[in-house]
């Protein structure tokens, strides 16, 4: 079993080759272990990740082009399994799940029984997780183990869990994850790591339990022509990717111009339709509510993803605070990228691009930063 | 209702409405002073009617009221010690807007309008520092007034 | 970076503790002190809050709301919260028996720096329910009344009929506390002052603005007007505190509702000092 805080990058060593078509050795090593392979699939024209047991489930030769509000898979001229980025599911589903079940009431002749049992977390391995995503996983760790309060639900499901990461050999337009420092190189937070070249995967371990599946594979040692390979392939998503986000002033600029008018503009836009907060790896609000059985004897209180961007999210005393769509923006925007820092120490964003493919009207908050700053700019620059 | 004169410069100064203004201002202001002692229930000046002099109350308790057809006097301020009553003499030709009433015995200071309204004409730098204080003591109580008519108790608070 | 630190509950943060409504004592039209005491006696003994902090109460079936306690921090066994009928929960739980069986999740939050004001003055400015969250402050500062210096309370109120606790005010006074009570409307009944809580605290003599701590509770508006008042009267900013409300759902830090810029109120807060929130007090729609 990983143990997320045992894995530091100085553990990190390359194990060897698997060759593409020893893939299947290492779903069928992590089955033997005891665990649920959760990995990439093309589900209702997107890659999704879902349970897998055979590498024929994986997208293999399938690439997604991504752009601002557009999602659209394609056949690559390649043969790679792991050719695309990311789509609109994240490993979060797993570890913070849309729906869990918190706490249980029972009525008895002595009043209400509660208890806060829960079924033993699945053991779940990963497999293709990118380095955006390890990033987001060690954010969301930040949130749920390292507060004050630590959540026992996520606890169980992220002890439970073994992590196989995939390095982008490719990036999306949308990818901004060398701005955010986030990757593309996965370098730490993984038990295996893979970089796929032609002809296999260069595999790196980064704990114990990495160590221990690798021992099950049928690796052959790495040469200089396949690292070679490895780090260009690596490069490759390097040099894709063009998006830009300048992060050394956010903190000042979006707290510092709350009341910019620069809120109501993106609002004229944003639909609130809170896609952007569900497929956010990072974004972890939610809301605890009662659902009881017909005889009202049996209660449970279930705990489903919630967004900023909902109305009543804010509710109080009647009536939201957050009341128009500028100020459920500029709560969401703020947060990701700037009070996050004051709260967790990281910005909230590690520049996966999810938020702006899967935003209907396209809004793209790289953008929004390059706008917000030029009109403060622009202001502090005007003569009067 | 007037007393033998006190020390009018200590009793002033010792209030917050004159509290820091430089001795030659509060000699100006003293100048036609008398005290004004009342006890629980005296009326000091009605609604309309016009009054000659401002008060500062040194101690003690009165209220404001408006007189509405129907409901009779209602009450709507308390001024207690270190408050202005009575400032429209300063401004406006003195017709009072408030009924101003004890509701403990209450000891003022009450200041001449026509001496005031001399000096500050007299020494324009008085005029503009006592102004300064008395638009003070109308925004607080302009603010007080805002706070009432939000009604802020009204609905749910802090529980 | 920052280096995560061991999380101080080992309790599951979810496990509601089961209570029963011992007492409820009817205060103002709408508003009752509810007394909930523990089915389990080893929580009973061990349960310990802060001034200021509060309780999840939860009614299994209907839901959650964050109330805070208004007993006596000294006081085992039995924790009263004042609570006004406003949603769902609030209102069911008024409906409820003497006896019934409910639930409290707790003690969450921040406290009334009591620990701070020894040595000082202490001006505490409640409004409305804004007293319920300040009693148990009120009590832990009386209890060492000996160790401050002047300790002064001002209640405002809509009217007379609606202020909270009124009966005790004797008893605090004798106990050395100067109190002093406003409201916003007078009938033929009312003596006392009219007018808000600002007002009185324009008035109010203070021994060493310096050395003098506020703290307040109340609507936003009223606790935001009476800190500039005790600023303007050279009261340091950095010694006024008062306690915020926003949506709490998980009051743990965890489900984001109660965000107020980088504070959740929940763990971060209710109470804070006025210096680290007052940027955002007056930020629109926040
Ligand atoms: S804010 Fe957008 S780009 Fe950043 S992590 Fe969330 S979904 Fe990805
Ligand atoms: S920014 Fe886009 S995805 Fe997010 S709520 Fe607005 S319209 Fe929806």
């Amino acid at each position: 079993m990983s143990h997320h805080t045992s894995i530091q990058p100085a553990d990190v060593s390359v194990a060897g080759l698997l060759r593409t078509d020893d893939l299947q050795q290492l779903i069928d090593a992590l089955i033997a272990a005891g665990y649920d392979v959760i990995g990439p699939k093309i589900d209702q024209c997107a890659i999704v990740y879902d349970q897998i047991t055979s590498v024929n489930q994986l997208p293999r030769g399938w690439t997604d082009l991504q752009e601002p509000g557009r999602y659209r898979l394609q056949q690559s001229d390649d043969s790679k399994y792991f050719g695309f980025a990311v789509g609109p599911h994240s490993w979060k589903k797993y570890l913070f799940p849309p729906q869990s079940i918190v706490s249980t009431a029972t009525r008895t002749e002595n009043g209400w029984q509660f208890s806060t049992d829960a079924p033993p977390a699945p053991r779940l391995a990963f497999l293709g997780v990118r380095a955006c995503e390890l990033a987001a996983i060690e954010i969301q760790d930040r949130v749920f183990l390292h507060g004050p309060w630590v959540d026992p639900i996520y606890k169980s499901r992220r002890d439970a869990v073994l992590i196989v990461a995939v390095n982008c050999t490719s990036a999306a337009s949308t990818c901004f994850c060398s701005s955010t420092n986030t990757g593309p190189r996965c370098r730490s937070g993984f038990d295996l790591a893979l970089t796929e070249i032609a002809g296999g995967f260069v595999i790196e371990t980064g704990s114990e339990s990495g160590r221990a599946i690798a021992a099950r594979l049928p690796l052959e040692s790495v040469t200089e022509h396949h690292h070679a390979e490895a780090s260009s392939a690596r490069a490759q998503a390097e040099a894709m990717m063009t998006r830009k986000l300048r992060t050394d002033d956010l903190h000042d600029l979006l707290l510092g111009n709350l009341k910019h008018p620069h809120w109501d503009d993106v609002a004229t836009r944003c639909l609130s339709c809170t896609n952007c907060t569900m497929v956010c790896p990072t974004c972890f609000c939610s809301t605890v509510t009662d659902v009881s059985d017909l005889t009202n004897d049996h209660v449970q209180r279930e705990r489903k993803w919630d967004s900023c961007f909902n109305i009543d999210f804010s509710y109080m005393n009647g009536s939201p605070v957050r009341n128009s769509i500028a100020s459920r923006y500029r709560q969401w925007l703020t947060h990701k990228l700037a009070s996050w820092q004051d709260q967790f120490g990281t910005l909230g964003c590690v520049g996966c691009g999810r938020c702006i493919t899967w935003c209907p009207p396209g809004i793209d908050l790289t953008e929004e930063v390059v706008k917000l700053r030029d009109a403060v700019h622009a202001n502090s620059e005007d003569p009067s | 209702m007037t007393l033998e004169q006190p020390n009018f410069l200590k009793l002033l100064c010792a209030t917050r409405f004159a509290e820091g203004l430089p001795n030659k201002h509060l000699q100006c202001l003293c100048r036609g002073a008398r005290l004004v002692r009342l006890s629980a229930g005296q009326t000091l000046f009605r609604e309309g009617e016009t009054e000659p002099d401002v008060f500062v109350l040194t101690s003690g308790h009165v209220r404001l009221s408006m007189n509405v057809p129907g409901r009779g006097a209602v009450d709507f301020l308390s001024a207690g010690p270190g408050d202005l009553v009575g400032w429209s003499g300063l401004i406006s030709d003195g017709r009072m807007t408030a009924t101003a009433t004890a509701r403990t015995d209450s000891v003022l200071i009450a200041l001449s309008g026509q001496c005031l309204k001399e000096a500050c004409e007299h020494d324009p730098q008085l005029g503009f520092v006592l102004m300064k204080r008395i638009a003070q003591v109308l925004s607080q109580r302009l603010l007080s007034t805002r706070l009432q008519l939000l009604d802020l108790f009204a609905e749910g608070t802090s529980a | 970076m920052i280096t995560p630190f061991p999380s101080s509950h080992p309790h599951n943060p979810w496990l509601a503790h089961s209570v029963r409504i011992q007492r409820v004592t009817q205060e103002t039209p709408g508003v009752a002190t509810y007394d909930m005491a523990f089915d389990d006696a080893s929580v009973a003994e061990s349960f310990q809050f802060l001034p200021g902090q509060f309780n999840m109460i939860y009614l299994p079936g209907v839901g959650e709301v964050a109330i805070s306690i208004s007993g006596d921090p000294g006081q085992r066994g039995v924790v009263p919260h004042t609570i006004r009928e406003a949603g769902n929960v609030t209102k069911t739980l008024a409906r409820l028996p003497l006896n019934s069986s409910i639930a409290l999740r707790g003690p969450f939050g921040s406290s009334w720096p009591v620990e701070s004001c020894v040595g000082k003055d202490v001006v505490i400015v409640a409004g409305g329910i804004g007293l319920a969250p300040l009693r148990p402050a009120i009590l832990h500062l009386l209890k060492h009344r000996s160790e401050l210096d002047e300790l002064t309370l001002i209640v405002g109120a809509r009217d007379s009929s609606l202020l909270l606790y009124p009966e005790r005010y004797d008893d605090w006074r004798a106990k050395g506390m100067n109190v002093l009570v406003t409201v916003d409307r007078a009938d033929e009944s009312w003596h006392g002052c009219i007018g808000m809580v600002t007002a009185v605290l324009d008035r109010l003599w203070l021994r060493d603005a310096s050395k003098t701590v506020v703290m307040t509770c109340g609507p936003e508006v009223m606790m935001w007007y009476t800190v500039q008042t005790a600023i303007r009267r050279g009261i340091p900013s950095a010694q006024c505190f008062l306690s915020l409300e926003r949506n709490m759902n998980c009051a743990i830090g965890l489900c984001g509702h109660c965000q107020f810029g980088p504070e959740f109120l929940c763990k971060d807060g209710p109470v804070f000092c006025f210096d680290r929130v007052a940027s955002r007090m007056k930020v629109e729609d926040l």
